[in-house]
Protein backbone atom coordinates (compact mmCIF):
# COMPACT_ATOMS: atom_id res chain seq x y z
CA UNK A 1 0.00 0.00 0.00
CA UNK A 2 2.73 2.18 0.61
CA UNK A 3 4.71 1.60 -2.32
CA UNK A 4 1.27 2.57 -4.62
CA UNK A 5 0.98 5.49 -2.56
CA UNK A 6 4.80 6.43 -3.01
CA UNK A 7 3.96 6.39 -6.95
CA UNK A 8 0.32 7.70 -6.63
CA UNK A 9 1.40 10.99 -4.71
CA UNK A 10 3.75 11.99 -7.64
CA UNK A 11 0.90 11.30 -9.80
CA UNK A 12 -1.20 13.45 -9.11
CA UNK A 13 1.67 15.94 -8.43
CA UNK A 14 2.95 16.06 -11.97
CA UNK A 15 -0.44 15.55 -12.99
CA UNK A 16 -2.03 19.30 -11.78
CA UNK A 17 0.98 20.22 -14.26
CA UNK A 18 -0.06 18.27 -17.31
CA UNK A 19 -3.63 19.83 -16.50
CA UNK A 20 -2.40 22.82 -16.48
CA UNK A 21 -0.33 22.28 -19.96
CA UNK A 22 -3.47 20.97 -21.29
CA UNK A 23 -6.01 23.32 -20.15
CA UNK A 24 -4.29 26.10 -22.59
CA UNK A 25 -4.58 24.07 -25.31
CA UNK A 26 -8.33 23.20 -24.39
CA UNK A 27 -9.33 26.80 -23.89
CA UNK A 28 -7.96 27.40 -27.24
CA UNK A 29 -9.84 24.06 -29.43
CA UNK A 30 -12.54 25.46 -27.60
CA UNK A 31 -12.92 28.74 -28.39
CA UNK A 32 -11.85 28.71 -31.90
CA UNK A 33 -11.20 25.24 -33.07
CA UNK A 34 -7.96 25.85 -33.56
CA UNK A 35 -5.81 22.51 -32.80
CA UNK A 36 -2.58 24.71 -31.83
CA UNK A 37 0.55 22.27 -32.89
CA UNK A 38 2.68 24.88 -31.38
CA UNK A 39 1.35 24.88 -27.97
CA UNK A 40 4.04 22.80 -26.31
CA UNK A 41 6.72 25.14 -27.39
CA UNK A 42 5.01 27.93 -26.18
CA UNK A 43 5.96 25.57 -23.17
CA UNK A 44 9.65 25.87 -24.02
CA UNK A 45 9.81 29.00 -24.74
CA UNK A 46 8.49 29.76 -21.43
CA UNK A 47 10.50 27.50 -19.66
CA UNK A 48 13.93 29.42 -21.23
CA UNK A 49 12.52 32.80 -19.98
CA UNK A 50 12.29 30.60 -16.29
CA UNK A 51 15.59 29.89 -16.49
CA UNK A 52 16.66 32.91 -18.17
CA UNK A 53 14.80 34.93 -15.34
CA UNK A 54 16.90 32.57 -12.53
CA UNK A 55 20.44 32.01 -14.21
CA UNK A 56 20.95 34.96 -16.23
CA UNK A 57 21.80 37.04 -13.35
CA UNK A 58 18.34 38.04 -12.02
CA UNK A 59 18.16 35.18 -9.69
CA UNK A 60 14.42 34.99 -9.70
CA UNK A 61 12.88 32.31 -8.36
CA UNK A 62 10.59 30.43 -10.78
CA UNK A 63 7.49 30.07 -8.62
CA UNK A 64 7.99 33.77 -7.87
CA UNK A 65 8.44 34.47 -12.17
CA UNK A 66 4.99 33.04 -12.54
CA UNK A 67 2.93 36.34 -12.75
CA UNK A 68 6.07 37.55 -15.33
CA UNK A 69 5.79 34.66 -17.50
CA UNK A 70 1.90 34.79 -17.66
CA UNK A 71 1.99 38.79 -18.52
CA UNK A 72 4.80 37.85 -21.52
CA UNK A 73 2.88 35.35 -22.92
CA UNK A 74 -0.48 36.45 -22.52
CA UNK A 75 0.99 39.62 -24.47
CA UNK A 76 2.88 37.10 -27.16
CA UNK A 77 -0.38 34.35 -27.65
CA UNK A 78 -2.38 38.04 -28.63
CA UNK A 79 0.56 39.24 -30.89
CA UNK A 80 0.68 35.54 -32.53
CA UNK A 81 -2.85 35.49 -32.71
CA UNK A 82 -3.07 39.54 -34.58
CA UNK A 83 -0.45 38.51 -36.90
CA UNK A 84 -1.30 34.94 -37.83
CA UNK A 85 -3.68 32.98 -36.28
CA UNK A 86 -6.87 35.69 -37.38
CA UNK A 87 -6.42 34.71 -40.63
CA UNK A 88 -7.18 31.28 -40.28
CA UNK A 89 -10.07 31.15 -38.47
CA UNK A 90 -13.66 32.25 -38.39
CA UNK A 91 -15.40 32.88 -41.94
CA UNK A 92 -12.07 31.98 -43.29
CA UNK A 93 -11.52 28.95 -41.57
CA UNK A 94 -9.01 26.95 -43.48
CA UNK A 95 -7.91 23.53 -41.07
CA UNK A 96 -5.16 22.71 -43.46
CA UNK A 97 -4.41 26.13 -42.90
CA UNK A 98 -4.24 26.11 -39.55
CA UNK A 99 -2.13 22.95 -38.82
CA UNK A 100 0.75 24.18 -41.30
CA UNK A 101 0.81 27.63 -39.55
CA UNK A 102 0.81 26.45 -35.82
CA UNK A 103 3.52 23.44 -37.14
CA UNK A 104 5.88 25.94 -38.89
CA UNK A 105 5.28 28.27 -35.95
CA UNK A 106 6.88 25.34 -33.67
CA UNK A 107 9.74 24.81 -35.69
CA UNK A 108 10.67 28.21 -36.24
CA UNK A 109 10.14 28.86 -32.04
CA UNK A 110 12.85 25.50 -31.97
CA UNK A 111 15.35 26.06 -34.58
CA UNK A 112 15.73 30.15 -32.72
CA UNK A 113 16.16 28.73 -29.62
CA UNK A 114 18.30 26.34 -30.87
CA UNK A 115 20.52 29.20 -32.70
CA UNK A 116 20.65 31.47 -29.73
CA UNK A 117 21.08 28.78 -27.14
CA UNK A 118 22.24 25.34 -28.22
CA UNK A 119 20.97 22.52 -27.82
CA UNK A 120 22.87 21.79 -24.48
CA UNK A 121 20.51 20.99 -21.51
CA UNK A 122 19.66 23.77 -18.95
CA UNK A 123 19.09 23.26 -15.53
CA UNK A 124 16.77 25.63 -13.34
CA UNK A 125 17.51 24.52 -9.53
CA UNK A 126 16.73 26.83 -6.82
CA UNK A 127 17.98 25.68 -2.89
CA UNK A 128 14.80 23.71 -2.40
CA UNK A 129 15.30 21.87 -5.92
CA UNK A 130 16.44 18.18 -3.85
CA UNK A 131 14.40 19.07 -0.64
CA UNK A 132 11.10 17.54 0.56
CA UNK A 133 9.12 16.32 3.38
CA UNK A 134 7.55 12.72 4.80
CA UNK A 135 3.66 12.64 5.30
CA UNK A 136 3.64 9.36 6.85
CA UNK A 137 6.01 7.38 4.90
CA UNK A 138 5.78 8.80 1.40
CA UNK A 139 8.01 11.88 0.42
CA UNK A 140 6.81 14.84 -1.04
CA UNK A 141 8.86 16.63 -3.39
CA UNK A 142 8.72 20.58 -2.57
CA UNK A 143 9.00 21.59 -5.65
CA UNK A 144 6.91 19.09 -7.34
CA UNK A 145 4.13 20.09 -4.35
CA UNK A 146 4.98 23.87 -5.38
CA UNK A 147 4.10 23.03 -9.16
CA UNK A 148 0.64 20.96 -7.87
CA UNK A 149 -0.31 24.12 -5.71
CA UNK A 150 0.38 26.58 -8.41
CA UNK A 151 -1.81 24.37 -10.91
CA UNK A 152 -4.61 24.76 -8.30
CA UNK A 153 -4.05 28.29 -7.80
CA UNK A 154 -3.85 28.54 -11.55
CA UNK A 155 -7.14 26.93 -12.09
CA UNK A 156 -9.35 28.24 -9.95
CA UNK A 157 -7.78 31.99 -10.71
CA UNK A 158 -8.95 30.49 -14.26
CA UNK A 159 -12.88 29.22 -13.13
CA UNK A 160 -13.25 32.78 -11.36
CA UNK A 161 -12.29 34.78 -14.73
CA UNK A 162 -14.18 32.49 -17.14
CA UNK A 163 -17.65 32.61 -14.60
CA UNK A 164 -17.39 36.03 -12.54
CA UNK A 165 -16.15 38.34 -15.73
CA UNK A 166 -17.74 39.86 -18.92
CA UNK A 167 -14.29 38.77 -20.98
CA UNK A 168 -14.48 35.56 -19.64
CA UNK A 169 -18.12 34.82 -20.52
CA UNK A 170 -17.98 36.14 -23.81
CA UNK A 171 -15.30 33.51 -24.11
CA UNK A 172 -17.15 31.18 -23.04
CA UNK A 173 -20.34 32.31 -25.06
CA UNK A 174 -18.28 32.42 -28.10
CA UNK A 175 -17.09 29.13 -27.92
CA UNK A 176 -20.60 27.24 -27.32
CA UNK A 177 -21.89 29.55 -30.14
CA UNK A 178 -19.72 32.38 -31.84
CA UNK A 179 -23.09 33.31 -34.20
CA UNK A 180 -24.98 33.54 -31.04
CA UNK A 181 -22.10 36.01 -29.35
CA UNK A 182 -21.97 38.01 -32.19
CA UNK A 183 -26.08 38.94 -32.02
CA UNK A 184 -24.98 39.79 -28.37
CA UNK A 185 -22.32 42.15 -29.57
CA UNK A 186 -19.46 40.48 -28.52
CA UNK A 187 -15.99 41.24 -31.01
CA UNK A 188 -15.48 37.69 -31.80
CA UNK A 189 -11.84 39.03 -33.21
CA UNK A 190 -10.90 40.59 -29.64
CA UNK A 191 -12.47 37.58 -27.68
CA UNK A 192 -10.35 34.84 -29.87
CA UNK A 193 -7.20 36.80 -29.33
CA UNK A 194 -7.74 36.95 -25.37
CA UNK A 195 -8.20 33.54 -25.22
CA UNK A 196 -5.70 32.73 -27.73
CA UNK A 197 -3.29 35.12 -24.90
CA UNK A 198 -4.82 33.16 -22.00
CA UNK A 199 -4.58 30.07 -23.33
CA UNK A 200 -0.52 30.02 -24.08
CA UNK A 201 -0.50 31.67 -21.12
CA UNK A 202 -1.83 28.93 -19.21
CA UNK A 203 0.62 26.52 -21.13
CA UNK A 204 3.63 28.76 -20.10
CA UNK A 205 2.26 29.11 -16.55
CA UNK A 206 2.93 25.11 -16.70
CA UNK A 207 6.05 25.48 -18.26
CA UNK A 208 7.72 27.46 -15.68
CA UNK A 209 6.47 25.16 -13.07
CA UNK A 210 8.33 22.42 -14.70
CA UNK A 211 11.47 24.05 -14.94
CA UNK A 212 12.36 22.99 -11.15
CA UNK A 213 12.50 19.17 -12.16
CA UNK A 214 12.87 19.09 -16.10
CA UNK A 215 15.63 19.75 -18.08
CA UNK A 216 15.40 22.36 -20.64
CA UNK A 217 16.07 21.81 -24.37
CA UNK A 218 14.82 23.05 -27.81
CA UNK A 219 13.15 19.72 -28.02
CA UNK A 220 11.55 19.44 -24.85
CA UNK A 221 8.45 20.00 -25.71
CA UNK A 222 7.79 16.69 -27.67
CA UNK A 223 7.83 15.19 -24.42
CA UNK A 224 4.76 16.89 -23.62
CA UNK A 225 2.70 17.67 -26.43
CA UNK A 226 1.42 14.29 -26.89
CA UNK A 227 0.56 14.02 -23.45
CA UNK A 228 -1.16 17.33 -23.69
CA UNK A 229 -3.49 16.28 -26.60
CA UNK A 230 -4.39 13.16 -25.00
CA UNK A 231 -5.20 15.24 -21.48
CA UNK A 232 -7.46 17.06 -23.97
CA UNK A 233 -8.85 14.24 -25.93
CA UNK A 234 -9.58 12.02 -22.77
CA UNK A 235 -11.48 15.30 -21.17
CA UNK A 236 -13.19 15.96 -23.86
CA UNK A 237 -12.82 18.19 -26.81
CA UNK A 238 -13.87 21.69 -26.30
CA UNK A 239 -13.58 21.52 -22.29
CA UNK A 240 -11.37 23.27 -20.27
CA UNK A 241 -11.98 21.37 -17.09
CA UNK A 242 -11.90 18.10 -18.98
CA UNK A 243 -8.46 18.71 -20.07
CA UNK A 244 -7.26 19.15 -16.56
CA UNK A 245 -9.34 16.32 -15.32
CA UNK A 246 -7.80 14.60 -18.02
CA UNK A 247 -4.07 15.92 -17.02
CA UNK A 248 -4.31 14.75 -13.91
CA UNK A 249 -5.74 11.54 -14.82
CA UNK A 250 -2.17 11.29 -16.63
CA UNK A 251 0.24 12.24 -14.43
CA UNK A 252 -1.49 9.35 -12.09
CA UNK A 253 -1.72 6.61 -14.86
CA UNK A 254 1.69 7.34 -15.72
CA UNK A 255 3.18 6.67 -12.35
CA UNK A 256 1.10 3.81 -10.52
CA UNK A 257 1.68 2.05 -13.88
CA UNK A 258 5.37 1.65 -12.48
CA UNK A 259 4.15 -0.20 -9.36
CA UNK A 260 3.63 -3.37 -11.88
CA UNK A 261 5.40 -2.56 -15.03
CA UNK A 262 8.42 -0.39 -15.96
CA UNK A 263 8.77 3.29 -16.52
CA UNK A 264 9.47 3.07 -20.17
CA UNK A 265 6.26 1.82 -20.90
CA UNK A 266 4.09 4.08 -18.49
CA UNK A 267 2.69 6.23 -21.83
CA UNK A 268 1.10 2.35 -22.95
CA UNK A 269 -1.04 2.73 -20.05
CA UNK A 270 -2.14 5.82 -20.60
CA UNK A 271 -2.96 4.97 -24.63
CA UNK A 272 -4.77 2.11 -23.16
CA UNK A 273 -6.63 3.96 -21.26
CA UNK A 274 -7.51 6.58 -23.63
CA UNK A 275 -8.64 3.92 -26.22
CA UNK A 276 -10.99 2.36 -23.64
CA UNK A 277 -12.32 5.82 -22.93
CA UNK A 278 -12.78 6.92 -25.98
CA UNK A 279 -14.38 3.80 -27.21
CA UNK A 280 -16.98 3.87 -23.71
CA UNK A 281 -17.55 7.57 -24.45
CA UNK A 282 -16.54 9.17 -27.81
CA UNK A 283 -16.76 12.58 -26.63
CA UNK A 284 -14.20 12.28 -23.46
CA UNK A 285 -15.22 11.99 -20.18
CA UNK A 286 -16.75 15.94 -20.23
CA UNK A 287 -17.14 16.34 -23.66
CA UNK A 288 -21.51 16.61 -25.43
CA UNK A 289 -21.99 17.56 -28.07
CA UNK A 290 -21.56 21.78 -28.92
CA UNK A 291 -20.97 21.85 -25.06
CA UNK A 292 -17.41 23.56 -24.78
CA UNK A 293 -15.98 25.58 -21.52
CA UNK B 1 -34.42 55.06 -38.44
CA UNK B 2 -33.59 52.34 -40.94
CA UNK B 3 -33.08 52.65 -44.51
CA UNK B 4 -32.18 49.66 -46.98
CA UNK B 5 -32.09 50.76 -50.56
CA UNK B 6 -31.37 48.46 -53.62
CA UNK B 7 -29.96 45.48 -51.32
CA UNK B 8 -28.75 42.26 -53.00
CA UNK B 9 -27.47 39.44 -50.70
CA UNK B 10 -27.12 35.53 -50.59
CA UNK B 11 -24.85 33.05 -49.81
CA UNK B 12 -22.24 31.34 -52.06
CA UNK B 13 -22.71 33.41 -55.05
CA UNK B 14 -26.61 32.19 -54.90
CA UNK B 15 -28.82 35.32 -54.69
CA UNK B 16 -31.18 34.90 -51.84
CA UNK B 17 -31.90 39.11 -51.41
CA UNK B 18 -32.92 40.84 -54.59
CA UNK B 19 -32.70 44.90 -55.14
CA UNK B 20 -34.54 44.80 -51.82
CA UNK B 21 -35.89 48.46 -50.81
CA UNK B 22 -37.17 48.52 -46.82
CA UNK B 23 -37.56 51.65 -43.93
CA UNK B 24 -38.21 51.06 -40.55
CA UNK B 25 -38.97 54.64 -38.59
CA UNK B 26 -38.40 55.76 -35.38
CA UNK B 27 -40.25 53.35 -32.77
CA UNK B 28 -41.91 51.56 -35.82
CA UNK B 29 -43.00 47.69 -35.32
CA UNK B 30 -43.01 46.01 -38.84
CA UNK B 31 -43.75 42.58 -39.79
CA UNK B 32 -42.22 41.02 -42.54
CA UNK B 33 -44.42 37.81 -44.21
CA UNK B 34 -43.66 35.80 -46.89
CA UNK B 35 -43.22 32.07 -47.39
CA UNK B 36 -40.24 29.94 -46.54
CA UNK B 37 -37.34 30.68 -48.58
CA UNK B 38 -38.21 34.70 -49.60
CA UNK B 39 -35.29 35.54 -47.78
CA UNK B 40 -36.96 36.80 -44.51
CA UNK B 41 -34.12 35.66 -42.29
CA UNK B 42 -31.08 36.67 -44.91
CA UNK B 43 -32.93 40.20 -44.78
CA UNK B 44 -32.55 40.35 -40.93
CA UNK B 45 -28.71 38.96 -40.68
CA UNK B 46 -27.51 41.42 -43.59
CA UNK B 47 -29.03 43.97 -40.92
CA UNK B 48 -27.22 42.69 -38.34
CA UNK B 49 -24.14 42.02 -40.28
CA UNK B 50 -23.63 37.88 -40.23
CA UNK B 51 -24.72 37.98 -43.93
CA UNK B 52 -22.58 40.44 -46.24
CA UNK B 53 -24.30 42.65 -48.71
CA UNK B 54 -23.11 41.60 -52.25
CA UNK B 55 -24.59 45.73 -52.97
CA UNK B 56 -26.98 48.26 -52.12
CA UNK B 57 -27.15 49.66 -48.66
CA UNK B 58 -27.97 49.70 -45.47
CA UNK B 59 -28.25 52.89 -43.04
CA UNK B 60 -29.23 53.46 -38.87
CA UNK B 61 -30.16 56.93 -37.72
CA UNK B 62 -28.16 58.12 -40.95
CA UNK B 63 -25.34 56.43 -40.08
CA UNK B 64 -23.96 53.89 -43.25
CA UNK B 65 -24.39 50.20 -41.36
CA UNK B 66 -22.31 47.74 -43.96
CA UNK B 67 -18.71 49.46 -43.08
CA UNK B 68 -19.42 48.06 -39.77
CA UNK B 69 -19.15 44.66 -37.69
CA UNK B 70 -21.88 42.91 -36.38
CA UNK B 71 -20.62 43.81 -32.56
CA UNK B 72 -20.67 47.65 -33.18
CA UNK B 73 -24.36 46.97 -35.25
CA UNK B 74 -25.28 46.07 -31.55
CA UNK B 75 -23.41 49.00 -30.04
CA UNK B 76 -25.48 51.25 -32.24
CA UNK B 77 -28.56 49.53 -30.75
CA UNK B 78 -29.88 47.42 -33.41
CA UNK B 79 -30.25 43.65 -31.80
CA UNK B 80 -31.19 40.19 -32.91
CA UNK B 81 -32.90 37.64 -31.61
CA UNK B 82 -32.14 34.83 -34.54
CA UNK B 83 -34.47 32.07 -35.83
CA UNK B 84 -34.07 28.44 -33.32
CA UNK B 85 -33.41 30.69 -30.53
CA UNK B 86 -29.43 30.45 -29.89
CA UNK B 87 -29.44 30.19 -26.09
CA UNK B 88 -26.12 29.44 -24.75
CA UNK B 89 -27.39 25.60 -22.92
CA UNK B 90 -24.76 24.96 -21.43
CA UNK B 91 -24.74 28.67 -19.19
CA UNK B 92 -27.04 29.40 -16.68
CA UNK B 93 -30.71 31.78 -17.27
CA UNK B 94 -29.00 34.44 -15.34
CA UNK B 95 -25.90 34.36 -17.47
CA UNK B 96 -28.26 34.72 -20.32
CA UNK B 97 -29.71 37.16 -19.60
CA UNK B 98 -26.27 39.13 -18.41
CA UNK B 99 -24.67 38.40 -21.47
CA UNK B 100 -27.68 40.05 -23.19
CA UNK B 101 -26.63 43.14 -21.81
CA UNK B 102 -23.03 43.03 -23.04
CA UNK B 103 -23.91 46.29 -24.86
CA UNK B 104 -22.15 48.93 -23.16
CA UNK B 105 -25.38 50.92 -22.59
CA UNK B 106 -27.14 47.92 -20.99
CA UNK B 107 -24.68 46.84 -18.44
CA UNK B 108 -25.05 49.82 -15.75
CA UNK B 109 -29.13 48.32 -16.57
CA UNK B 110 -28.45 45.10 -15.98
CA UNK B 111 -30.62 44.84 -12.83
CA UNK B 112 -33.31 46.96 -13.96
CA UNK B 113 -33.43 45.65 -17.18
CA UNK B 114 -33.66 41.69 -15.48
CA UNK B 115 -37.19 43.21 -13.78
CA UNK B 116 -38.50 44.33 -16.76
CA UNK B 117 -38.06 41.15 -18.42
CA UNK B 118 -38.96 39.15 -15.80
CA UNK B 119 -42.14 40.94 -15.58
CA UNK B 120 -42.76 39.97 -19.25
CA UNK B 121 -41.92 36.69 -19.08
CA UNK B 122 -42.96 35.93 -15.26
CA UNK B 123 -41.90 32.31 -16.37
CA UNK B 124 -38.38 32.43 -16.22
CA UNK B 125 -38.44 34.01 -12.90
CA UNK B 126 -37.63 31.04 -11.05
CA UNK B 127 -35.43 29.33 -13.51
CA UNK B 128 -32.74 32.01 -12.97
CA UNK B 129 -29.77 29.19 -11.98
CA UNK B 130 -31.32 26.65 -14.33
CA UNK B 131 -29.10 25.78 -17.20
CA UNK B 132 -30.71 27.27 -20.62
CA UNK B 133 -30.73 23.70 -22.22
CA UNK B 134 -32.67 22.33 -20.02
CA UNK B 135 -35.97 24.71 -20.72
CA UNK B 136 -38.55 23.82 -22.44
CA UNK B 137 -39.06 24.84 -26.14
CA UNK B 138 -40.97 27.82 -24.78
CA UNK B 139 -38.79 28.82 -22.45
CA UNK B 140 -36.07 28.96 -24.36
CA UNK B 141 -37.97 30.79 -26.73
CA UNK B 142 -38.93 33.55 -23.80
CA UNK B 143 -35.09 33.46 -22.71
CA UNK B 144 -34.23 34.16 -26.03
CA UNK B 145 -36.71 37.37 -26.99
CA UNK B 146 -35.74 38.61 -22.99
CA UNK B 147 -31.98 38.89 -23.58
CA UNK B 148 -32.72 40.51 -26.77
CA UNK B 149 -34.78 43.22 -24.63
CA UNK B 150 -31.59 43.31 -21.75
CA UNK B 151 -29.79 45.03 -24.10
CA UNK B 152 -31.89 48.06 -24.32
CA UNK B 153 -32.61 48.00 -27.92
CA UNK B 154 -33.46 50.74 -30.20
CA UNK B 155 -34.67 48.48 -33.18
CA UNK B 156 -35.39 45.03 -31.85
CA UNK B 157 -35.57 42.11 -34.41
CA UNK B 158 -37.56 39.04 -34.12
CA UNK B 159 -36.59 36.31 -36.05
CA UNK B 160 -39.92 33.63 -36.20
CA UNK B 161 -40.36 33.87 -32.53
CA UNK B 162 -42.98 30.83 -32.79
CA UNK B 163 -40.84 28.62 -34.86
CA UNK B 164 -41.25 24.87 -33.68
CA UNK B 165 -43.80 25.76 -30.81
CA UNK B 166 -47.13 24.15 -29.68
CA UNK B 167 -49.64 26.78 -29.80
CA UNK B 168 -49.93 27.85 -26.33
CA UNK B 169 -46.27 28.39 -25.56
CA UNK B 170 -46.30 30.40 -28.87
CA UNK B 171 -49.36 32.55 -27.56
CA UNK B 172 -47.35 32.94 -24.34
CA UNK B 173 -44.48 34.12 -26.25
CA UNK B 174 -46.93 36.75 -28.45
CA UNK B 175 -48.35 37.69 -25.09
CA UNK B 176 -44.91 38.32 -23.71
CA UNK B 177 -44.13 40.54 -26.72
CA UNK B 178 -47.49 42.50 -26.31
CA UNK B 179 -46.84 43.61 -22.99
CA UNK B 180 -43.15 44.61 -23.71
CA UNK B 181 -44.34 46.90 -26.77
CA UNK B 182 -46.68 48.65 -23.85
CA UNK B 183 -43.67 49.34 -22.11
CA UNK B 184 -41.09 49.66 -24.58
CA UNK B 185 -41.03 52.47 -27.24
CA UNK B 186 -38.28 50.61 -29.51
CA UNK B 187 -38.43 50.02 -33.31
CA UNK B 188 -39.49 46.52 -34.20
CA UNK B 189 -38.99 43.84 -36.86
CA UNK B 190 -40.83 40.92 -36.92
CA UNK B 191 -40.04 37.90 -39.09
CA UNK B 192 -42.89 35.51 -38.68
CA UNK B 193 -44.82 32.39 -40.53
CA UNK B 194 -47.89 33.00 -37.95
CA UNK B 195 -49.15 36.17 -40.24
CA UNK B 196 -52.48 37.03 -37.97
CA UNK B 197 -50.40 37.69 -34.91
CA UNK B 198 -47.12 39.88 -36.26
CA UNK B 199 -49.86 41.75 -38.06
CA UNK B 200 -51.64 42.53 -34.88
CA UNK B 201 -48.42 43.22 -32.78
CA UNK B 202 -47.16 45.30 -35.94
CA UNK B 203 -48.12 49.00 -37.43
CA UNK B 204 -46.75 48.28 -41.05
CA UNK B 205 -46.14 44.23 -43.13
CA UNK B 206 -43.69 43.46 -45.67
CA UNK B 207 -44.35 40.80 -47.60
CA UNK B 208 -41.04 39.22 -49.35
CA UNK B 209 -41.09 36.09 -52.30
CA UNK B 210 -38.36 34.98 -54.20
CA UNK B 211 -36.11 37.58 -52.35
CA UNK B 212 -38.55 40.75 -53.96
CA UNK B 213 -40.76 43.19 -51.95
CA UNK B 214 -43.47 41.95 -53.35
CA UNK B 215 -46.38 43.94 -51.10
CA UNK B 216 -46.07 46.90 -48.53
CA UNK B 217 -48.81 47.54 -47.08
CA UNK B 218 -50.22 48.67 -43.84
CA UNK B 219 -51.36 45.64 -40.80
CA UNK B 220 -55.23 47.60 -40.66
CA UNK B 221 -54.73 47.14 -44.84
CA UNK B 222 -53.98 43.67 -44.67
CA UNK B 223 -56.08 42.25 -41.78
CA UNK B 224 -59.09 43.86 -43.02
CA UNK B 225 -58.81 43.14 -47.12
CA UNK B 226 -59.11 39.22 -47.48
CA UNK B 227 -57.87 39.21 -50.93
CA UNK B 228 -54.92 40.65 -50.50
CA UNK B 229 -54.53 38.65 -47.80
CA UNK B 230 -55.48 35.71 -49.37
CA UNK B 231 -53.50 36.67 -52.27
CA UNK B 232 -50.00 37.15 -50.60
CA UNK B 233 -50.43 35.65 -47.26
CA UNK B 234 -52.46 32.49 -48.55
CA UNK B 235 -55.55 31.10 -45.75
CA UNK B 236 -53.47 32.17 -42.91
CA UNK B 237 -55.07 35.08 -42.38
Amino acid sequence: MVEFLQFLVPGILIGGVYALLASGLGLIFGVMRVVNFAQADFMMLAMYLSWALFAGGFGLDPFLAVPAVFVVFLLLGMAVHWLFIRFVIGQRENHDAQVILTIGLGLIFQNLILIRYSSEPRVVAPAYANEGDFIGDIFISRVRLYAFLLSLLVAALLFLFLNRTGTGRAIRAASENWEAATYMGIDIDRTNRIAFGVGVALTAVGGAALVTFQSITPFVGFRFVVVMFAAVVLGGLGSVSGAFVGGVLIGIIQSVSQVWTSAAVKNVWVFALFLLILYVRPNGLFGKVQRAI
Amino acid sequence: MLEISDLCAGYDGVPALRSVDFRVGRGERVAILGPNGAGKTTLLKAISGTVAADSGSISFEDRDLLSQAPHRRVEAGIVHVPQGRMIFASMTVADNLRLGSHRSIARDRHDERRDLVLEIFPALAGMLNRDGGALSGGQQQMLAVARGVMACPRLLMLDEPSMGLAPRAADDIFEGIARLLESETTAMIVVEQRAHEALHICDRAFVLESGEVALEATSRELLADERLAAAYLGAEI
